[in-house]
């Protein structure tokens, strides 16, 4: 009847009297030894007292005693029932059983290390990639806007704004905290031995202010650098910093020369600050006739455009932010015409929008595979630690008759499957850490911010550890209070394999069988499906040749060819000087490089009229440009030497804009004015050109858009888009980048080749490499699904098999064949698996639709991939019955038998 | 009623009633024990099975488990001290104020339950 005084005080005591109880274990056993000897003694002496001799007195000492062993074994019991120490009991106990089941333990951990481990890499890449992308001081409320074309339905929209319209909305809008504009341009870097181009980006002056990322060295540009008789100053990047002048801190403070102007050194920013990829940053003094300040003189100052972040004010929605720039951009339509198309909408977004933006719907789907992977992983072992709870059912009756009380042993249980967790979970953090490392390097460039980082961080481990707690308690409750529950004594009376024990837990193992097999059918669905479709990328007919073909861009020093006749000069001289390396077949001026065309004009037709806003890439180029690139000519003639000599206005045009513009007519003989050109000071304004040829469509919008609206006219025109050079050659084109610089440096040495690079090899990484970076994880994904399916479907026939060997013994006693029984074993797994495809099957046409955004080229109900993902599972499950039947086959009835 | 011996030996688990009772039971005699000294282990037993007038034959070693269960309760302290007229140190206990209070409460406790079961044997003339 005696009672605890008060649980709380006695727990209180405990946990205050561990410690030193732990540190004095060995001392509390000989205190205990010396305390009962000491007793001993005394009863002896009493005894002797009393008349008996000395051997006898002990003895019968011992004897009032009773056993001393047993006393200090319960001694001992009662000390050790503080929970920690039971713990420590139970988890030697548990690391015991566990390593008795050897292969399932291992099986197990694998599996739960490929799950947590795959769930943390992906979760990792979101996390940082998705929600945190971004080092800037209060990112979410940084939005972009965009001027929305309503009827261009492919296009973004509008980024970028002139000078003026940028002052006009930074004005005028309600909405926003600060506003800062950024536009980049080359840089040419005069060190003492040559020029540099790099790729500086100009800021107005609150930008750092406005980012908030502290400069790593020196200081941030202010508003004050942006005064009218301000020292002109710039900043580093971290990268240039380090790796062309070694992070050597002595050059701050001084003086560079960039596009002529002296600039000094007044900061360097720190590692994760890649805004807007700029090797150094500028600062823009804005006003409304462009550029003030000592940047006065940049390139194309006044027409530079800039792209505007803002922050919105607390409260604003990004809905809210477009509606009231809306009615600003109504306003500045009026005033800017030309700027904007007919009907409009500003369209707002966050930050990251404008990289990852692609990319949110892929790593959602990965999301889901990797859920869906984990559920595979989790039936795995929960079937495993079913099978396994099974056969100890003997084991658990015999301790519940030897006095272990219920919770004691669900206790245990659920400890041993902890330790299982818990392994499991070290072995997927260490998988999850080099996957991730492995993820980064395959991952294909500008897929994410480059300010993003991605690692291992404290919410990623929480959540692997959320993670691992929950696979215990799925997998380790189910089994422990199966085992539990019920009358434990009658267990010894059965042989603990007979049929009963199987079919116990038969029918919702059955089910983890067909719940893993139908989800790994959903996966390879997903992969086989993605594998097609960046087949059918590949196999996507360019329109053009693309073998053997070199693009360059060429940046001249500020104040060089600044009209179009010096231009033409200059290209006059270098591209028989290239053409004149051996090695090129072709060469020819562009102003850009396929499958991208050049930029978008609006176009006007004489005698057409149409109410949607008409536009084609314009393509300056020079006569070799189609022999080059390998577009075939279809009607009337291409450019000719003479056409680009004169700057004669004739075009060709290709297949697409023939047949939207002019229908079923001939174009060849029409005109054709492309209205940029009235927007450029230095170009001919109303200039018409007569169309002289039509080319075949080629890909010129990417590769998944349908050919654009393109016109080619010689480069001679005016100067318009960047400078570059296509060059043809008869072996591979990178290895001939240095004679073609070589060929350009030899008419002027002060022009930068830079961009220089196969066009063969920009398709591949550039537009494969989504897709393939998609198809790469999505197949680790389902193979690893395939792989813990044929373990899990393995591991649950072998149990089965083995657990029926009793059975087995005694149906091949009574005459059956072993034909017989391997078909009984065989045809009950494959009943399952049977069951898992079809119900995978249905769940993949219902559940692909999600991934059709990734998929080109093929329906998402494409029968080939679906019936042969069915054969490759089917296939695999039964190599997975396969070798555990066998081994029923060559079951011996005797010693099945005897075997209890 | 308690004849024969007190012994936690040979209690086993499918009675669990009858564990707690009888280890409450030698608990509280303990206590008693102590009431008005300290005593070790060897003294206790003697003390108990004197004064039961040889009835209560406790087996010493059970003692022990429970010396320390009740050392561990915070009922009672231990101490290794030596015994007045010996040069000989045995473990002392004596009792704490908490045991003090526990071995109250025990008593009254079983008082009423022995006071239940004398009604139910020997009832009082009219209440049966």
């Amino acid at each position: 009847m005696a009672e605890d005084p008060k649980p709380g005080a006695d727990l209180w005591r405990r946990i205050r009297e561990w410690p030193s109880l732990l540190r004095q274990r060995q001392q509390r056993e000989a205190d205990l030894d010396r305390e009962l000897r000491s007793h001993l003694d005394l009863e002896a002496e009493e005894q002797q007292n009393e008349g008996l001799p000395a051997e006898e007195a002990r003895y019968a000492a011992r004897r009032a005693f009773g056993n001393e062993d047993l006393v200090k074994e319960e001694v001992r019991d009662m000390w050790a029932s503080t929970s920690l120490e039971r713990l420590g009991q139970d988890l030697r106990y548990g690391i015991r059983q566990l390593r008795h089941a050897r292969a399932i333990t291992a099986v197990a951990v694998f599996t739960l290390a490929l799950g947590i481990g795959a769930t943390t890499v992906i979760f990792s890449l979101i996390d940082n990639a998705l929600l945190h992308p971004f080092p800037y001081k209060d990112a979410e409320h940084i939005s972009i806007f965009r001027i929305h074309d309503l009827d261009e339905s492919g296009q973004f929209g509008r980024l970028g704004l002139s000078i003026p319209e940028f002052l006009d909305y930074r004005e005028q809008n309600h909405v926003f905290t600060d506003m800062t504009g950024t536009g980049g341009g080359d840089v040419l870097y005069s060190r003492g031995q040559g020029t540099q181009q790099l790729y500086g980006v100009f800021v107005t002056t609150n930008a750092f202010q406005f980012l908030g990322v502290p400069a790593l060295l020196g200081r941030w540009i202010t508003p004050q650098d942006g005064e009218p008789d301000a020292a002109p100053v710039f900043m580093m990047n971290y990268r240039l910093w380090q790796e062309q002048f070694h992070g050597d801190r002595n050059i701050l403070g001084t003086t560079f020369t960039l596009n002529g102007i002296s600039r000094t050194m007044v900061g360097v920013m720190p590692p994760r600050f890649q805004y807007f990829g700029g090797d150094i940053y500028l600062p823009l003094t804005l006003s409304r006739t462009g550029v003030s300040g000592p940047d006065a003189a940049i390139e194309g100052g006044r027409h530079m455009y800039l792209v505007a972040e803002e922050r919105r004010k607390p409260g604003v929605t990004l809905e809210a932010a477009a509606a009231d720039l809306n009615v600003i951009a109504q306003r500045l339509a009026k005033i800017y015409p030309n700027d904007y198309p007919k009907r409009f909408k500003v369209e707002t977004d966050e930050l990251a929008s404008d990289v990852v933006g692609n990319f949110k719907k892929m790593f959602f789907i990965l999301l889901a595979a990797v859920g869906m992977l984990l559920l595979i992983a989790c039936s795995n072992v929960a079937n495993l630690l079913l099978s396994r709870a099974t056969s100890r059912e003997k084991e658990f009756a015999i301790r519940a008759s030897i006095g272990a009380s219920r919770g004691r042993l669900i206790r245990q249980l659920l400890v041993e499957s902890f330790v299982l967790a818990a392994v499991g979970g070290i072995f997927g953090y260490l998988f999850a850490w080099g996957g991730l490392k492995a993820l980064i390097a395959v991952m294909p460039p500008d897929t994410l911010p480059s300010e993003s980082v991605i690692e291992l961080n404290w919410a990623v481990l929480a959540f692997t550890m959320g993670v691992t707690l929950m696979t215990t308690v799925l997998c380790g409750l189910v089994p422990a209070l199966h085992a539990v529950r019920g009358e434990l004594h009658p267990r010894l009376k059965d042989s603990g394999r007979g049929v009963n024990s199987n079919s116990r837990h038969g029918g919702f193992r059955a089910a983890l069988v067909v719940a893993e097999v139908a989800l790994a059918i959903v996966l390879l669905a997903g992969a086989g499906l993605m594998m097609r479709s960046f087949f059918a990328i590949e196999d996507v007919n360019l329109g053009f040749n693309p073998r053997n073909l070199l693009s360059a861009r060429l940046v001249f020093t500020e104040g060089h060819y600044k009209t179009a006749v010096e231009n033409k000069i200059f290209f006059q001289q270098v591209l028989p000087r290239i053409v004149a390396v051996p090695g090129v077949v072709d060469a020819a001026e562009a102003a850009s490089y396929p499958p991208f065309g050049g930029p978008f004009s609006e176009v006007t037709i004489p005698g057409k009229s149409h109410t949607e806003r008409w536009e084609a890439m314009v393509e300056a180029c020079s006569e070799g440009w189609f022999r080059t690139v390998g577009v075939p000519l279809l009607r009337g003639r291409l450019l000719s030497e003479t056409d680009v000599d004169s700057a004669r206005q004739v075009a060709v045009i290709n297949q697409t804009l023939a047949r939207r513009y002019f229908g079923e007519e001939d174009p060849i003989g029409q005109k054709i004015k492309f209205n940029t050109f009235d927007q450029l000071s230095d170009a001919p304004h109303d200039a018409y050109f007569e169309i002289i040829g039509m080319v075949g469509d080629f890909k010129n919008d990417d590769l998944q858009h349908p050919p654009r609206p393109e016109g080619f006219i010689p480069y001679t025109f005016a100067l318009y888009g960047r400078r570059g050079i296509l060059v043809k050659t008869a072996g591979d084109p990178a290895s001939m980048v240095k004679s073609v610089s070589q060929a350009v440096w030899s008419v002027d040495p002060d022009v930068a080749v830079t961009q220089a690079r196969p066009i063969e090899s920009f398709i591949k990484d550039y537009a494969y490499a989504q897709p393939k970076f998609g198809l790469l994880v999505l197949s680790v994904f389902a193979a690893i699904g395939l792989v813990l399916v044929i373990v899990g479907v393995f591991s649950v026939m072998a149990y089965s098999v083995s657990l029926q060997t009793h059975e087995i013994g005694i149906r091949m006693a009574l005459g059956a064949q072993p034909g017989n029984v391997l078909g009984m074993v065989l045809k009950h797994g494959l009943r399952l698996i049977v069951a898992g495809i079809i119900i995978g099957e249905v769940a993949s046409l219902i559940l692909t639709r999600f991934i059709s955004s990734q998929i080109w080229g093929v329906s998402t109900h494409d029968p080939v991939t679906l019936s042969a993902i069915a054969v490759v599972l089917a296939t695999a499950g039964f190599a997975a019955c396969v070798l555990p039947a066998r081994r029923a086959w060559r079951v011996d009835p005797l010693v099945a038998l005897r075997d209890e | 009623m308690m004849d024969g011996r007190i012994s936690t030996m040979t209690m086993t688990r499918e009675s669990p009633n009858r564990i707690e009772l009888l280890q409450g039971t030698l608990d509280m005699l303990i206590l008693r024990t102590l009431l008005f000294g300290h005593a070790h282990g060897h003294e206790i037993a003697k003390h108990i099975q004197r004064t039961s007038d040889e009835v209560l034959q406790v087996e010493h070693g059970s003692l022990y488990p429970a010396l320390h269960r009740l050392e561990r309760k915070g009922l009672i302290l231990a101490k290794w001290e030596t015994a007045k007229d010996r040069n000989r140190e045995f473990k002392y206990y004596r009792l704490t104020p908490a045991g003090r209070k526990q071995l109250a409460a025990e008593e009254s406790k079983w008082k009423q339950f022995a006071g239940a079961i004398a009604r139910v044997m020997w009832p009082v003339a009219g209440t049966e």
